[in-house]
Protein backbone atom coordinates (compact mmCIF):
# COMPACT_ATOMS: atom_id res chain seq x y z
CA UNK A 1 0.00 0.00 0.00
CA UNK A 2 1.35 3.47 -0.72
CA UNK A 3 0.98 6.07 1.81
CA UNK A 4 2.39 9.20 -0.77
CA UNK A 5 2.00 9.52 -4.24
CA UNK A 6 2.25 12.11 -6.48
CA UNK A 7 2.54 12.74 -9.78
CA UNK A 8 4.31 16.08 -11.68
CA UNK A 9 3.51 18.62 -8.72
CA UNK A 10 4.38 22.03 -9.25
CA UNK A 11 3.64 25.46 -7.16
CA UNK A 12 4.47 29.24 -9.01
CA UNK A 13 4.73 31.97 -6.48
CA UNK A 14 4.59 35.00 -8.27
CA UNK A 15 6.65 38.23 -5.98
CA UNK A 16 6.48 41.35 -6.61
CA UNK A 17 9.18 43.26 -7.96
CA UNK A 18 10.67 46.68 -6.95
CA UNK A 19 13.71 48.30 -7.78
CA UNK A 20 15.32 50.46 -5.15
CA UNK A 21 14.62 54.25 -4.08
CA UNK A 22 11.35 56.48 -4.50
CA UNK A 23 12.10 56.00 -8.32
CA UNK A 24 11.86 52.20 -7.96
CA UNK A 25 8.59 52.74 -5.86
CA UNK A 26 6.45 54.75 -8.47
CA UNK A 27 7.78 52.18 -11.27
CA UNK A 28 6.12 49.25 -9.28
CA UNK A 29 3.32 51.26 -8.63
CA UNK A 30 2.79 52.18 -12.54
CA UNK A 31 4.23 48.73 -14.11
CA UNK A 32 3.93 46.21 -11.22
CA UNK A 33 6.65 44.04 -12.17
CA UNK A 34 6.27 40.85 -10.76
CA UNK A 35 8.62 37.37 -10.92
CA UNK A 36 8.04 33.95 -10.93
CA UNK A 37 10.03 31.61 -8.63
CA UNK A 38 8.85 27.67 -9.49
CA UNK A 39 9.14 26.60 -6.38
CA UNK A 40 8.62 23.12 -7.43
CA UNK A 41 8.58 21.90 -10.48
CA UNK A 42 7.12 18.71 -11.65
CA UNK A 43 8.18 16.73 -8.97
CA UNK A 44 7.02 12.78 -8.55
CA UNK A 45 7.58 10.30 -6.17
CA UNK A 46 5.66 7.71 -4.01
CA UNK A 47 6.31 6.64 -0.64
CA UNK A 48 5.34 3.38 0.61
CA UNK A 49 3.36 2.75 3.72
CA UNK A 50 5.52 2.91 6.96
CA UNK A 51 8.70 3.59 5.27
CA UNK A 52 11.03 6.51 6.32
CA UNK A 53 12.03 9.11 3.47
CA UNK A 54 14.40 11.83 4.13
CA UNK A 55 13.80 14.47 1.71
CA UNK A 56 16.47 17.07 1.05
CA UNK A 57 18.29 19.66 -0.36
CA UNK A 58 20.19 22.78 -0.60
CA UNK A 59 18.23 25.97 1.04
CA UNK A 60 15.13 27.35 -1.49
CA UNK A 61 15.39 23.75 -3.32
CA UNK A 62 11.76 23.30 -2.58
CA UNK A 63 10.94 20.69 0.41
CA UNK A 64 8.87 22.88 2.43
CA UNK A 65 6.77 23.95 -0.35
CA UNK A 66 6.33 20.25 -1.32
CA UNK A 67 5.37 19.33 2.31
CA UNK A 68 2.38 22.17 2.11
CA UNK A 69 1.13 20.83 -0.86
CA UNK A 70 1.09 17.23 0.86
CA UNK A 71 -0.36 18.63 4.07
CA UNK A 72 -3.30 21.03 2.44
CA UNK A 73 -1.64 24.17 3.27
CA UNK A 74 -0.97 24.96 -0.29
CA UNK A 75 -2.79 24.77 -3.68
CA UNK A 76 -0.62 22.77 -6.32
CA UNK A 77 -0.40 24.83 -9.87
CA UNK A 78 -0.66 21.82 -11.45
CA UNK A 79 0.27 17.87 -10.71
CA UNK A 80 -1.85 15.41 -8.36
CA UNK A 81 -1.12 14.21 -4.61
CA UNK A 82 -2.82 11.66 -2.98
CA UNK A 83 -1.95 11.05 0.86
CA UNK A 84 -3.65 8.11 2.21
CA UNK A 85 -5.64 7.79 -0.93
CA UNK A 86 -7.14 11.36 0.11
CA UNK A 87 -6.36 14.39 -1.97
CA UNK A 88 -5.52 17.36 0.32
CA UNK A 89 -7.13 19.95 -1.71
CA UNK A 90 -10.48 17.96 -2.20
CA UNK A 91 -10.72 16.41 1.42
CA UNK A 92 -8.63 18.64 3.30
CA UNK A 93 -10.20 17.84 6.81
CA UNK A 94 -10.46 14.43 6.05
CA UNK A 95 -7.17 14.11 5.82
CA UNK A 96 -6.17 16.56 8.40
CA UNK A 97 -7.27 13.76 10.95
CA UNK A 98 -5.10 10.88 9.33
CA UNK A 99 -1.62 13.09 9.69
CA UNK A 100 0.84 14.50 11.46
CA UNK A 101 2.84 17.89 11.00
CA UNK A 102 5.94 19.19 13.11
CA UNK A 103 7.50 22.45 11.71
CA UNK A 104 10.66 22.63 13.05
CA UNK A 105 10.79 26.60 12.52
CA UNK A 106 7.15 26.96 13.64
CA UNK A 107 5.40 27.12 16.71
CA UNK A 108 1.76 25.28 16.85
CA UNK A 109 1.88 25.21 20.61
CA UNK A 110 0.22 28.03 22.88
CA UNK A 111 3.14 29.30 25.10
CA UNK A 112 1.11 30.48 27.79
CA UNK A 113 -0.10 27.40 28.49
CA UNK A 114 1.23 23.85 30.14
CA UNK A 115 2.03 21.43 27.97
CA UNK A 116 -0.74 19.22 29.77
CA UNK A 117 -3.42 22.00 28.38
CA UNK A 118 -1.82 22.34 25.09
CA UNK A 119 -1.94 18.53 24.52
CA UNK A 120 -5.90 18.72 25.89
CA UNK A 121 -6.76 21.38 23.32
CA UNK A 122 -5.36 19.11 20.56
CA UNK A 123 -7.36 16.27 21.80
CA UNK A 124 -10.24 18.14 21.00
CA UNK A 125 -9.54 19.26 17.61
CA UNK A 126 -9.35 15.96 17.17
CA UNK A 127 -12.70 14.77 18.42
CA UNK A 128 -11.23 12.43 20.90
CA UNK A 129 -13.16 12.44 24.10
CA UNK A 130 -11.61 13.23 27.86
CA UNK A 131 -10.28 9.71 28.45
CA UNK A 132 -9.06 9.00 25.18
CA UNK A 133 -7.51 12.47 25.35
CA UNK A 134 -6.03 11.28 28.69
CA UNK A 135 -4.68 8.19 28.10
CA UNK A 136 -3.32 9.35 24.86
CA UNK A 137 -1.02 12.48 27.58
CA UNK A 138 -0.04 9.77 29.46
CA UNK A 139 1.09 7.13 27.21
CA UNK A 140 2.82 10.08 25.14
CA UNK A 141 4.84 11.91 28.23
CA UNK A 142 5.52 8.34 29.40
CA UNK A 143 7.21 7.61 26.17
CA UNK A 144 8.92 10.89 25.40
CA UNK A 145 9.96 12.00 29.50
CA UNK A 146 7.74 14.91 29.47
CA UNK A 147 6.56 13.96 33.28
CA UNK A 148 9.34 16.88 34.66
CA UNK A 149 7.77 19.38 32.91
CA UNK A 150 4.38 18.89 31.48
CA UNK A 151 2.75 21.08 33.85
CA UNK A 152 5.23 23.85 33.26
CA UNK A 153 4.18 26.68 30.53
CA UNK A 154 5.40 26.27 27.26
CA UNK A 155 7.21 29.47 27.41
CA UNK A 156 9.17 28.67 30.35
CA UNK A 157 10.42 25.56 28.77
CA UNK A 158 14.17 24.76 26.79
CA UNK A 159 14.10 24.28 22.78
CA UNK A 160 14.94 20.83 23.38
CA UNK A 161 11.91 20.24 25.77
CA UNK A 162 9.56 22.27 23.25
CA UNK A 163 9.93 20.49 20.18
CA UNK A 164 9.75 16.85 22.16
CA UNK A 165 6.05 18.51 23.35
CA UNK A 166 5.47 19.75 19.57
CA UNK A 167 5.77 15.97 18.24
CA UNK A 168 4.07 14.76 21.18
CA UNK A 169 1.35 17.29 20.18
CA UNK A 170 0.99 15.93 16.58
CA UNK A 171 1.20 12.34 17.48
CA UNK A 172 -2.04 12.87 20.28
CA UNK A 173 -4.58 11.13 17.01
CA UNK A 174 -1.69 8.38 15.92
CA UNK A 175 -1.24 9.74 12.77
CA UNK A 176 -0.37 7.40 9.37
CA UNK A 177 1.81 9.91 8.31
CA UNK A 178 4.04 11.99 9.98
CA UNK A 179 5.29 14.46 7.98
CA UNK A 180 8.52 16.30 10.14
CA UNK A 181 10.04 19.86 8.51
CA UNK A 182 13.50 20.56 9.96
CA UNK A 183 12.70 18.72 13.31
CA UNK A 184 16.13 19.05 14.85
CA UNK A 185 16.98 22.37 13.41
CA UNK A 186 19.07 24.14 16.65
CA UNK A 187 18.89 21.27 19.04
CA UNK A 188 22.14 19.90 20.62
CA UNK A 189 23.56 16.60 19.53
CA UNK A 190 22.17 15.21 22.67
CA UNK A 191 18.54 16.03 22.18
CA UNK A 192 18.68 15.35 18.25
CA UNK A 193 19.49 11.98 19.38
CA UNK A 194 16.51 11.33 21.36
CA UNK A 195 14.37 12.99 19.02
CA UNK A 196 15.51 10.63 16.05
CA UNK A 197 14.95 7.96 18.62
CA UNK A 198 11.60 8.84 19.43
CA UNK A 199 10.54 9.32 15.85
CA UNK A 200 12.21 5.61 15.13
CA UNK A 201 10.05 4.01 18.03
CA UNK A 202 6.70 5.95 16.26
CA UNK A 203 7.37 4.52 13.20
CA UNK A 204 8.41 0.67 14.76
CA UNK A 205 5.58 1.09 16.98
CA UNK A 206 2.87 2.49 15.41
CA UNK A 207 3.74 1.77 11.82
CA UNK A 208 3.68 5.59 11.09
CA UNK A 209 4.91 6.63 8.00
CA UNK A 210 7.73 8.93 8.03
CA UNK A 211 8.37 12.07 5.80
CA UNK A 212 11.23 13.57 7.04
CA UNK A 213 13.43 17.04 5.97
CA UNK A 214 16.76 17.95 7.09
CA UNK A 215 19.81 19.48 6.87
CA UNK A 216 21.52 17.31 9.51
CA UNK A 217 23.20 14.11 7.94
CA UNK A 218 23.06 12.10 11.12
CA UNK A 219 18.91 12.36 11.00
CA UNK A 220 18.94 10.97 7.53
CA UNK A 221 22.05 8.43 8.30
CA UNK A 222 20.14 7.22 11.49
CA UNK A 223 16.49 7.30 10.20
CA UNK A 224 16.35 6.69 6.48
CA UNK A 225 17.13 4.13 4.39
CA UNK A 226 15.75 6.01 1.08
CA UNK A 227 16.54 9.80 0.39
CA UNK A 228 15.23 11.57 -2.50
CA UNK A 229 17.24 14.88 -3.10
CA UNK A 230 15.83 18.25 -4.60
CA UNK A 231 17.23 21.12 -6.11
CA UNK A 232 15.13 23.70 -7.79
CA UNK A 233 12.24 22.23 -7.70
CA UNK A 234 13.02 19.06 -9.50
CA UNK A 235 14.48 15.69 -7.95
CA UNK A 236 17.66 14.83 -8.85
CA UNK A 237 18.02 11.63 -7.20
CA UNK A 238 15.66 8.82 -5.68
CA UNK A 239 17.43 6.35 -4.16
CA UNK A 240 18.64 3.93 -1.26
CA UNK A 241 21.04 5.60 1.21
CA UNK A 242 23.37 2.53 1.01
CA UNK A 243 23.43 2.41 -2.95
CA UNK A 244 24.05 6.00 -2.72
CA UNK A 245 27.07 5.64 -0.98
CA UNK A 246 28.29 2.01 -2.52
CA UNK A 247 27.80 4.51 -5.58
CA UNK A 248 30.16 7.25 -4.60
CA UNK A 249 32.66 4.11 -2.89
CA UNK A 250 32.66 2.53 -6.63
CA UNK A 251 33.59 6.10 -7.86
CA UNK A 252 36.14 6.86 -5.70
CA UNK A 253 37.60 3.70 -5.79
CA UNK A 254 37.29 3.74 -9.32
CA UNK A 255 38.88 7.77 -9.53
CA UNK A 256 41.88 6.71 -7.03
CA UNK A 257 42.29 3.30 -9.05
CA UNK A 258 42.47 5.58 -12.31
CA UNK A 259 45.04 8.08 -10.54
CA UNK A 260 47.43 5.59 -9.50
CA UNK A 261 47.47 3.73 -12.65
CA UNK A 262 48.60 6.98 -14.16
CA UNK A 263 51.30 7.38 -11.39
CA UNK A 264 51.87 3.51 -11.57
CA UNK A 265 51.21 2.37 -7.71
CA UNK A 266 48.33 -0.44 -9.15
CA UNK A 267 48.41 -2.10 -5.87
CA UNK A 268 47.23 1.10 -3.68
CA UNK A 269 43.87 1.72 -5.06
CA UNK A 270 41.99 -0.56 -2.60
CA UNK A 271 43.07 2.15 0.09
CA UNK A 272 40.21 4.77 -1.42
CA UNK A 273 38.86 6.66 1.39
CA UNK A 274 36.11 5.85 3.39
CA UNK A 275 33.93 8.72 2.07
CA UNK A 276 30.84 10.25 4.82
CA UNK A 277 27.40 11.02 3.93
CA UNK A 278 27.79 14.80 4.43
CA UNK A 279 30.80 14.70 1.94
CA UNK A 280 28.53 13.18 -0.96
CA UNK A 281 25.78 15.11 -0.14
CA UNK A 282 27.98 18.25 -0.34
CA UNK A 283 29.64 16.88 -3.82
CA UNK A 284 26.03 16.64 -5.33
CA UNK A 285 25.32 19.94 -4.12
CA UNK A 286 28.22 21.33 -5.16
CA UNK A 287 27.82 19.76 -9.13
CA UNK A 288 24.49 20.75 -9.54
CA UNK A 289 25.43 24.05 -9.01
CA UNK A 290 27.68 23.70 -11.80
CA UNK A 291 25.36 22.15 -13.94
CA UNK B 1 -23.37 16.71 11.05
CA UNK B 2 -24.91 17.24 14.13
CA UNK B 3 -21.53 15.91 15.80
CA UNK B 4 -18.95 17.62 14.05
CA UNK B 5 -20.99 20.97 15.15
CA UNK B 6 -20.58 19.96 18.64
CA UNK B 7 -17.10 18.93 18.10
CA UNK B 8 -16.59 22.15 16.48
CA UNK B 9 -17.98 23.78 19.20
CA UNK B 10 -15.95 22.26 21.98
CA UNK B 11 -12.90 23.63 20.08
CA UNK B 12 -13.93 27.36 20.21
CA UNK B 13 -15.21 27.24 23.30
CA UNK B 14 -11.88 26.15 24.44
CA UNK B 15 -10.01 27.99 22.70
CA UNK B 16 -12.18 30.70 23.89
CA UNK B 17 -11.19 30.07 27.62
CA UNK B 18 -7.42 29.78 26.80
CA UNK B 19 -7.49 32.76 25.34
CA UNK B 20 -9.35 34.36 28.21
CA UNK B 21 -6.41 33.04 30.42
CA UNK B 22 -3.79 34.60 28.42
CA UNK B 23 -5.18 37.90 28.38
CA UNK B 24 -6.05 37.47 32.02
CA UNK B 25 -2.79 36.40 33.51
CA UNK B 26 -2.61 39.63 35.31
CA UNK B 27 -6.10 40.39 36.74
CA UNK B 28 -5.41 43.88 37.73
CA UNK B 29 -4.24 45.12 33.82
CA UNK B 30 -7.68 43.22 32.74
CA UNK B 31 -9.43 45.13 34.96
CA UNK B 32 -8.32 48.05 34.12
CA UNK B 33 -8.61 47.41 30.69
CA UNK B 34 -11.92 46.53 30.78
CA UNK B 35 -12.65 49.77 33.17
CA UNK B 36 -10.94 52.47 31.47
CA UNK B 37 -12.56 51.25 27.35
CA UNK B 38 -15.98 51.90 29.79
CA UNK B 39 -14.98 55.19 30.94
CA UNK B 40 -13.57 55.71 27.84
CA UNK B 41 -16.69 55.60 25.98
CA UNK B 42 -18.61 57.66 28.81
CA UNK B 43 -15.93 60.54 28.49
CA UNK B 44 -17.27 61.28 24.92
CA UNK B 45 -21.24 60.94 26.08
CA UNK B 46 -20.16 64.40 28.26
CA UNK B 47 -19.94 65.96 24.85
CA UNK B 48 -23.24 65.03 23.36
CA UNK B 49 -24.82 66.25 26.83
CA UNK B 50 -23.61 69.44 26.43
CA UNK B 51 -24.62 69.75 22.65
CA UNK B 52 -28.18 68.25 23.46
CA UNK B 53 -27.86 71.60 26.47
CA UNK B 54 -27.46 73.25 23.52
CA UNK B 55 -30.07 72.26 20.60
CA UNK B 56 -33.17 70.45 20.68
CA UNK B 57 -31.80 67.78 17.91
CA UNK B 58 -28.58 66.84 15.97
CA UNK B 59 -29.63 65.38 12.53
CA UNK B 60 -33.17 64.78 13.76
CA UNK B 61 -31.87 62.92 16.64
CA UNK B 62 -32.92 63.16 20.04
CA UNK B 63 -31.10 62.74 23.18
CA UNK B 64 -32.47 58.94 23.50
CA UNK B 65 -31.38 58.21 20.25
CA UNK B 66 -27.96 58.88 20.48
CA UNK B 67 -27.86 56.93 23.13
CA UNK B 68 -29.44 53.86 21.24
CA UNK B 69 -27.04 54.56 18.20
CA UNK B 70 -23.78 54.68 21.18
CA UNK B 71 -25.37 51.42 22.90
CA UNK B 72 -25.82 49.19 19.79
CA UNK B 73 -22.20 50.68 18.04
CA UNK B 74 -20.71 49.51 21.56
CA UNK B 75 -22.76 46.52 21.82
CA UNK B 76 -21.93 45.06 18.27
CA UNK B 77 -18.42 46.38 18.24
CA UNK B 78 -18.06 44.59 22.04
CA UNK B 79 -19.35 41.39 20.91
CA UNK B 80 -17.65 41.61 17.69
CA UNK B 81 -14.25 41.68 19.21
CA UNK B 82 -14.66 39.58 22.26
CA UNK B 83 -16.30 36.47 19.77
CA UNK B 84 -14.30 37.22 16.40
CA UNK B 85 -11.25 39.21 17.19
CA UNK B 86 -9.12 37.86 14.94
CA UNK B 87 -11.13 38.64 12.13
CA UNK B 88 -9.69 42.51 12.54
CA UNK B 89 -6.46 41.44 12.42
CA UNK B 90 -6.85 38.55 9.54
CA UNK B 91 -5.05 40.60 7.08
CA UNK B 92 -1.74 40.37 9.17
CA UNK B 93 -2.37 36.46 9.46
CA UNK B 94 -2.62 36.08 5.54
CA UNK B 95 0.29 38.02 4.66
CA UNK B 96 2.29 36.88 7.23
CA UNK B 97 1.10 32.93 5.98
CA UNK B 98 0.59 32.56 9.47
CA UNK B 99 -2.63 30.73 8.82
CA UNK B 100 -0.77 27.35 8.21
CA UNK B 101 -1.45 25.99 11.56
CA UNK B 102 -5.30 26.31 10.84
CA UNK B 103 -5.18 24.25 7.89
CA UNK B 104 -3.66 21.09 9.60
CA UNK B 105 -6.69 20.77 12.03
CA UNK B 106 -9.19 18.96 10.67
CA UNK B 107 -11.57 21.86 11.95
CA UNK B 108 -13.41 24.17 9.98
CA UNK B 109 -10.41 26.82 8.78
CA UNK B 110 -12.53 30.69 9.01
CA UNK B 111 -14.32 29.25 12.32
CA UNK B 112 -11.15 28.35 13.76
CA UNK B 113 -9.14 31.38 12.43
CA UNK B 114 -12.02 34.23 13.53
CA UNK B 115 -12.34 32.27 17.50
CA UNK B 116 -8.57 32.24 17.55
CA UNK B 117 -8.39 35.51 19.64
CA UNK B 118 -10.36 38.00 21.89
CA UNK B 119 -9.89 41.00 22.73
CA UNK B 120 -10.40 41.46 26.33
CA UNK B 121 -11.25 44.78 26.48
CA UNK B 122 -14.07 45.00 24.03
CA UNK B 123 -15.97 43.61 27.43
CA UNK B 124 -15.82 46.64 28.28
CA UNK B 125 -17.36 48.25 25.14
CA UNK B 126 -20.37 45.35 25.22
CA UNK B 127 -21.31 45.84 29.01
CA UNK B 128 -21.37 50.23 28.49
CA UNK B 129 -23.24 49.37 25.41
CA UNK B 130 -25.71 47.32 27.19
CA UNK B 131 -26.28 49.51 30.46
CA UNK B 132 -26.41 52.65 28.04
CA UNK B 133 -29.85 51.06 26.36
CA UNK B 134 -31.13 49.59 29.39
CA UNK B 135 -30.64 53.47 30.67
CA UNK B 136 -33.31 54.23 28.07
CA UNK B 137 -35.97 51.99 29.16
CA UNK B 138 -36.41 50.96 25.85
CA UNK B 139 -39.13 48.08 27.04
CA UNK B 140 -39.37 44.50 26.65
CA UNK B 141 -39.63 44.78 22.98
CA UNK B 142 -37.17 47.69 22.79
CA UNK B 143 -34.65 45.51 24.46
CA UNK B 144 -35.40 42.12 22.62
CA UNK B 145 -35.33 44.29 19.14
CA UNK B 146 -31.82 45.82 20.62
CA UNK B 147 -30.25 41.85 21.05
CA UNK B 148 -31.51 40.69 17.88
CA UNK B 149 -29.77 43.92 16.16
CA UNK B 150 -26.69 43.16 18.39
CA UNK B 151 -26.34 39.94 16.37
CA UNK B 152 -26.86 41.63 13.16
CA UNK B 153 -24.58 44.24 13.96
CA UNK B 154 -21.52 41.80 15.26
CA UNK B 155 -22.41 39.68 12.02
CA UNK B 156 -21.81 42.90 9.39
CA UNK B 157 -19.05 44.36 11.23
CA UNK B 158 -17.43 41.23 11.51
CA UNK B 159 -18.44 39.75 7.47
CA UNK B 160 -17.09 43.82 6.83
CA UNK B 161 -13.62 43.35 8.39
CA UNK B 162 -13.49 39.63 6.88
CA UNK B 163 -14.36 40.84 3.46
CA UNK B 164 -11.36 43.08 3.55
CA UNK B 165 -9.01 40.81 5.16
CA UNK B 166 -9.34 38.59 2.68
CA UNK B 167 -8.59 40.81 -0.17
CA UNK B 168 -4.86 40.41 1.47
CA UNK B 169 -4.87 37.28 -0.54
CA UNK B 170 -4.79 39.37 -4.00
CA UNK B 171 -3.50 42.57 -2.70
CA UNK B 172 -0.47 43.10 -0.32
CA UNK B 173 -1.17 46.24 2.23
CA UNK B 174 -4.64 45.34 2.73
CA UNK B 175 -4.00 45.31 6.50
CA UNK B 176 -3.40 48.98 6.60
CA UNK B 177 -6.92 49.83 5.07
CA UNK B 178 -8.67 47.09 7.01
CA UNK B 179 -7.50 48.88 9.98
CA UNK B 180 -8.61 52.06 8.77
CA UNK B 181 -11.96 51.01 6.97
CA UNK B 182 -13.11 49.40 10.13
CA UNK B 183 -12.07 51.83 12.66
CA UNK B 184 -13.86 54.38 10.28
CA UNK B 185 -16.73 52.59 10.26
CA UNK B 186 -16.83 52.42 14.15
CA UNK B 187 -16.18 56.26 14.37
CA UNK B 188 -18.89 57.09 11.61
CA UNK B 189 -21.66 54.86 13.50
CA UNK B 190 -21.42 57.44 16.70
CA UNK B 191 -22.98 59.91 14.76
CA UNK B 192 -26.65 60.70 13.39
CA UNK B 193 -27.16 59.60 10.08
CA UNK B 194 -28.95 63.09 9.47
CA UNK B 195 -25.73 64.97 8.96
CA UNK B 196 -24.47 63.12 6.37
CA UNK B 197 -26.23 63.42 2.78
CA UNK B 198 -25.78 62.64 -1.20
CA UNK B 199 -22.82 60.31 -2.01
CA UNK B 200 -21.78 60.23 1.45
CA UNK B 201 -24.80 58.78 2.89
CA UNK B 202 -24.85 56.27 0.37
CA UNK B 203 -21.15 55.06 0.96
CA UNK B 204 -22.16 55.03 4.58
CA UNK B 205 -24.89 52.78 4.20
CA UNK B 206 -23.79 50.20 1.88
CA UNK B 207 -19.81 50.38 1.31
CA UNK B 208 -18.71 51.24 4.87
CA UNK B 209 -21.70 49.42 6.17
CA UNK B 210 -22.54 51.72 9.16
CA UNK B 211 -26.54 52.18 8.20
CA UNK B 212 -27.79 48.59 7.79
CA UNK B 213 -25.74 47.73 11.46
CA UNK B 214 -27.07 50.68 13.20
CA UNK B 215 -28.98 53.83 11.75
CA UNK B 216 -31.56 51.35 10.62
CA UNK B 217 -32.11 49.44 13.74
CA UNK B 218 -32.04 52.20 15.97
CA UNK B 219 -35.10 53.66 13.49
CA UNK B 220 -36.58 50.22 13.83
CA UNK B 221 -36.09 50.35 17.61
CA UNK B 222 -37.40 53.77 18.30
CA UNK B 223 -40.52 52.93 15.64
CA UNK B 224 -41.13 49.47 14.52
CA UNK B 225 -40.88 49.50 10.57
CA UNK B 226 -40.68 46.25 8.77
CA UNK B 227 -38.87 47.49 5.40
CA UNK B 228 -36.22 48.66 7.59
CA UNK B 229 -36.30 45.70 10.10
CA UNK B 230 -35.68 42.79 6.87
CA UNK B 231 -33.61 45.07 4.93
CA UNK B 232 -31.22 44.90 7.97
CA UNK B 233 -31.46 40.95 8.20
CA UNK B 234 -31.08 40.78 4.52
CA UNK B 235 -28.25 42.79 4.28
CA UNK B 236 -26.54 41.35 7.41
CA UNK B 237 -27.00 37.34 5.55
CA UNK B 238 -26.03 39.26 2.09
CA UNK B 239 -22.39 40.83 3.40
CA UNK B 240 -21.99 37.40 5.55
CA UNK B 241 -22.59 35.05 2.73
CA UNK B 242 -20.48 37.43 0.60
CA UNK B 243 -17.23 37.91 2.62
CA UNK B 244 -17.24 33.89 3.71
CA UNK B 245 -17.29 33.43 -0.22
CA UNK B 246 -14.38 35.51 -0.77
CA UNK B 247 -12.72 34.40 2.19
CA UNK B 248 -12.71 30.66 0.49
CA UNK B 249 -12.01 31.70 -2.99
CA UNK B 250 -8.57 33.83 -1.78
CA UNK B 251 -7.71 30.93 0.34
CA UNK B 252 -6.85 28.90 -2.65
CA UNK B 253 -4.28 31.59 -3.41
CA UNK B 254 -3.05 31.42 0.14
CA UNK B 255 0.96 31.41 -0.22
CA UNK B 256 1.91 30.49 3.64
CA UNK B 257 5.63 32.35 4.20
CA UNK B 258 8.76 31.40 4.49
CA UNK B 259 11.53 32.73 6.66
CA UNK B 260 13.59 33.26 3.30
CA UNK B 261 11.24 35.86 2.68
CA UNK B 262 11.90 38.18 6.01
CA UNK B 263 15.64 37.98 5.08
CA UNK B 264 15.18 39.02 1.82
N1 LIG C 1 5.29 32.20 0.29
C1 LIG C 1 6.24 32.33 -0.64
N2 LIG C 1 6.25 33.41 -1.45
C2 LIG C 1 7.19 33.55 -2.38
N3 LIG C 1 8.20 32.69 -2.59
C3 LIG C 1 8.26 31.59 -1.81
C4 LIG C 1 7.28 31.37 -0.80
N4 LIG C 1 7.59 30.20 -0.17
C5 LIG C 1 8.69 29.73 -0.77
N5 LIG C 1 9.11 30.55 -1.75
C6 LIG C 1 10.29 30.35 -2.64
O1 LIG C 1 10.18 29.07 -3.20
C7 LIG C 1 11.45 28.42 -3.17
C8 LIG C 1 11.36 27.13 -2.37
O2 LIG C 1 11.17 27.44 -1.01
P1 LIG C 1 11.04 26.33 0.13
O3 LIG C 1 10.06 25.30 -0.30
O4 LIG C 1 10.76 27.02 1.40
O5 LIG C 1 12.50 25.71 0.15
P2 LIG C 1 13.20 24.74 1.21
O6 LIG C 1 12.20 24.35 2.24
O7 LIG C 1 13.68 23.59 0.39
O8 LIG C 1 14.34 25.50 1.79
C9 LIG C 1 12.44 29.43 -2.63
O9 LIG C 1 13.04 30.08 -3.72
C10 LIG C 1 11.57 30.39 -1.86
O10 LIG C 1 12.14 31.66 -1.84
MG1 LIG D 1 12.21 24.71 4.30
Amino acid sequence: MQAITVENLSKTFRVKRKEKGMRGSIKAILHPQTEEIRAVNGVSFSVDEGEMLAFIGPNGAGKSTTIKMLTGILYPDGGRVEVLGIDPMKKRKQLAYRIGTVFGQKEQLWTHLTPYDNFRFFGAIYDLSERETEERIAELSERFELNAFIDTPVRNLSLGQRIRCEIVASLIHKPKVLFLDEPTIGLDPVVKENVRELIKQMNREEHTTIFLTSHDVGDIEKLCRRIIIVNDGQIVLDDSVERLKSHYQDKMAADVYARSQESGMAEKYEEAPNISLEEILVDIYRSEEDG
Amino acid sequence: MLTAAKNQLRVCLLSMKYNMMREMVNKVTFLTNVCFMVLNNASILVQWIILFRLREDVGGYTFREILFLWGLTAASFGLSHILFARAFSLSDLIIRGKLDSYLVQPKNVLVSVLTSSTDISAIGDFLYGVALVCACRPGVGGFFLFLLFTVTGTAIFTAFALLLGSLSFWFVRMDILQGQMVMGAVSFATYPDGIFEGISRFLLYFIVPVGMAVWYPVHVIVSFHAGMFFAVLGYACALSVTAVAVFYRGLKRYASGNLMEARM
